[in-house]
């Protein structure tokens, strides 16, 4: 399988007006070459696909079907070689293929042999996603793969443990693998769920129809099947006596990277961003603070690498420069970037839809609707339509130009949940 | 603003210009008793230590590895100490590159040392404008190396150098567009008497070290305000003028009048001999007040002081390239000259 090539670009402006210290930028990493295509064997690569199987699974009795056919669906796209296993998840954990707790090669054979013990799965018990996740963690410690990836498939709340004992096997599994995390119907918690899928670097969606799970499953596990580099990590370097006020991914979705930071070296420090295939592209925009210089002057305001872990040591795969010039032209220094706008406007977009829900949940509805109505206005203006629609079933949009909004009286579930679970996701801009 | 580049280990051959080191005797490709030529071409010099932390990591691409500056490197800063004479240029705050160019040398015979400098500006609205600097500078300095080891008089060498040098621009041109162009101002320094030769708005000073002796401008420009004070306006008045600071002679294809101002100037007592370009005197274009800042340093360190006036126009707003040469009177004798 040939590994990706990276390239890393940078979008700012670099002048900053006489005593200037922020210095923002937007860093564009993209991958191209061969996509891994063919079928090779690869014992790199490892899945783990959880099912919740809890009681409200029966309920409506489509639902454990559908999660069933869901999985042998993500079942059959595993590449040959690739190390799977498929686990029942209730108040306890439960290896269902294979049942000894290892991982086993993808073939035709063990598919099959993983479909029919995924056919068997019966609905019954209570719901411990710490649980879950703890046996995944021991399933792929046990295999040496380095491109471990999960699916984890819910359609309640943690019930039947403490969110400390959730967030203690959450911290065990970061770092170790990525976990996509799907909610079936509307009975889950969007921020249960969204904790998982952030720190373990996955994504999180709904699902509202347990008709949607198959097709879904399938585009995640072949998502999952392009991954060819393994712990890649966002170095940034900064010189003396600079700060860095934060690191967000902000493209497909915003995710604030800031406190992830391990420290790599004396003024560098290390953002995690997961695996990558062939083909992606994201972007992250950061700022860093600096001690101004004197006009004229020239600063590296920071070094931006891409990093990732290999037996030799870490491999740079691609690096940038975040540059800060200090002028007294105020033509060149008041010039905004168009792509730290752009992105800075969608961050604002994700935070004000959340804490508008939020609001509305509280019943301050003054505060619901003015929040909302940025969101409107924002969405509107960045061309963000997906955003737009989802805005658009729970608000009545007046004016979207000047954000005037009216909360609409019935919200179904679902489309509150949809609109809180995706509005992280971004467009990128017009370049 | 210090930079961290010094004399470098090289010069050229005044006779055939091949590289040399300033440690030869003789020059391997041609023979000839090396008088090494310094030209800032930037080439020589590397990037040692970061001039603003002093840290020691400075990475392959020029910022420093701790304070993140961007240490000046090549043609933007560069500095040379002979100790007879020092030179510093720099391509200031708003320029984006250096277009001021300087040559120095030192000549040693038994009647003793006699330094060489040239400074050129590249004429920023002309083609090439660093290219012909630089050209202007080196050929310069090597016809004045050449005619005083010949015992030649710099009052008829000057001019011949300064020919040298409009040849050397007006070679630049290509068969379209502006042609490049350059000012012009070099000076020998012996132990009797300054030789100053120019064209345009680079200016030679006298600087004297007794406070009692004038310190005095020995060039004039060949600027439109200078040609307005002839015709009869008032100095401040020219000066304001929209068009003061436009150069009416200059070294380049297209200079009419070819022929450069050439002036004898016997010091009356010890003092520095200043050349620069217009980055440094449009901040501070009084000779007394130029002496102030140079001295009493330049009489015994020129290096330290060359950068101090550097760093002066700087300071002041670097809305130039700034390039300041000194040398101290008498000339002392030269330790990388002297053989």
């Amino acid at each position: 399988m040939s590994q990706p090539h990276f390239t890393v670009d940078i979008f700012q402006n670099e002048y900053l007006p006489d005593g200037g210290r922020d210095v923002n930028a937007v860093v564009t990493v993209a991958t191209s070459g061969e996509a891994a295509a063919s079928p090779a064997a690869d014992p790199g690569s490892a899945e783990i696909i959880i099912v919740d199987c809890s009681g409200s699974m029966s309920a409506p009795r489509t639902k454990i079907a559908e999660a069933r056919a869901a999985t042998a669906a993500a079942v059959d796209v595993i590449r040959d070689g690739v190390a799977f296993a498929v686990i029942a998840g209730t108040e306890r954990a439960v290896a269902v293929f294979p049942s000894d707790g290892t991982l086993v090669a993808a073939s035709p054979v063990s598919r099959d042999l993983a479909k029919q013990a995924v056919a068997g799965l019966l609905p019954g018990g209570g719901t411990a996603i710490g649980q879950w996740l703890s046996l995944a963690r021991q399933m792929f410690l046990s295999h040496p793969a380095m491109l471990r990836h999960a699916i984890l498939l819910t359609d309640g709340k943690n019930q039947h443990e403490s969110p400390e004992r959730l967030g203690q096997a959450i911290s065990g599994c970061e770092g170790l693998f990525s976990c996509d995390c799907r909610g079936v119907g509307t009975d889950w918690e969007v921020a249960e769920l969204r904790r998982i899928s952030t720190a373990l670097l996955g994504t999180v969606d709904i699902v509202p129809d347990p008709a949607g799970l198959a097709a879904d499953f399938s585009a995640m596990m072949t998502a999952a099947m392009g991954k060819q580099v393994a712990g890649v990590a966002l170095r940034v370097w900064t010189p003396q006596h600079a700060s860095l006020q934060f690191v967000k991914q902000v493209a497909p979705t915003v995710e604030d990277l800031t406190g992830r930071r391990a420290q790599s070296g004396p003024q560098a420090g290390d953002y995690p961003t997961g695996a990558w295939g062939s083909g992606e592209s994201r972007d992250y925009h950061i700022c860093v603070r600096v001690s101004p210089g004197a006009v004229g002057q020239e600063m590296l305001a920071a070094r931006v690498s891409l990093v990732a872990a290999a037996p030799s040591g870490p491999e740079i795969l691609g690096q940038g420069l975040v540059r800060a010039i200090w002028t007294d032209d105020e033509g060149l220094s008041t010039r905004i970037n168009q792509h730290v706008a752009h992105y800075t406007g969608q961050a604002e977009l994700a935070q004000v839809i959340q804490e508008g829900l939020e609001a509305r949940k509280q019943g301050d509805e003054d505060a619901a609707t003015a929040k909302l109505g940025r969101a409107v206005r924002l969405a509107q203006e960045s061309g963000n339509e997906d955003t737009a629609k989802l805005l658009a079933k729970v608000v009545d949009v007046v004016d979207a130009a000047t954000g005037t909004v009216r909360l609409k009286k019935q919200v179904e579930d679902a489309d509150e949940m949809a609109l809180d679970t995706r509005s992280t996701k971004t467009v990128r801009t017009k370049k | 603003m210090t930079g961290g580049t010094t004399a470098p280990a090289s010069g050229q051959c005044f006779a055939c210009g091949e590289p040399v080191s300033v440690t030869d005797s003789f020059c391997e490709a041609c023979g000839a008793e090396l008088v090494p030529i310094l030209v800032s071409t930037g080439d020589n010099t590397s990037r040692g230590n970061c001039s603003f932390c002093a840290s020691s990591g400075v990475a392959p691409d020029g910022y420093c590895e701790s304070c993140g500056r961007k240490v000046p490197a090549g043609r933007d800063h560069v500095e040379f100490d002979l100790r007879t004479l020092a030179g510093v240029t720099d391509r200031g705050v708003r320029h984006h590159r250096n277009e001021d160019a300087m040559a120095l040398a030192v000549v040693s015979s038994e009647s003793g040392s006699a330094a060489v400098a040239v400074v050129c500006d590249g004429v920023s609205t002309s083609a090439r404008p660093d290219e012909a600097s630089l050209v202007a500078v080196r050929s310069a300095a090597r016809v004045l190396v050449t005619a005083i080891r010949t015992g030649e008089d710099p009052v008829t060498a000057a001019p011949v150098a300064a020919l040298a040098a409009a040849q050397a621009v007006a070679a630049l041109a290509g068969p379209s567009g502006d042609p490049p162009a350059a000012t012009f101002v070099s000076a020998v320094l012996t132990g009797e008497a300054a030789t100053v030769c120019w064209l345009g708005d680079s200016r030679a000073y006298w600087l004297a070290s007794d406070p009692a002796s004038a310190s005095r401008q020995l060039t004039t420009d060949d600027s439109v305000a200078r040609e307005l004070i002839a015709a009869g306006m008032a100095e401040a008045e020219a000066l304001a003028s929209a068009q003061a600071h436009v150069v009416t002679r200059w070294l380049g294809a297209d200079l009419r009048d070819a022929a450069p101002h050439v002036l004898r100037f016997e010091p009356p007592g010890p003092g520095v001999l200043l050349l620069c370009s217009d980055g440094l005197w449009n901040y501070q274009p009084d000779a007394a007040g130029l002496a102030d800042l140079a001295l009493p340093v330049a009489a015994t360190d020129p290096l330290r002081a060359a950068r101090a006036l550097a760093a002066f126009a700087v300071d002041a707003g670097g809305a130039d390239n700034v390039t300041v040469v000194l040398a101290p009177f008498p000339p002392a004798r030269s330790a990388q000259g002297a053989r």
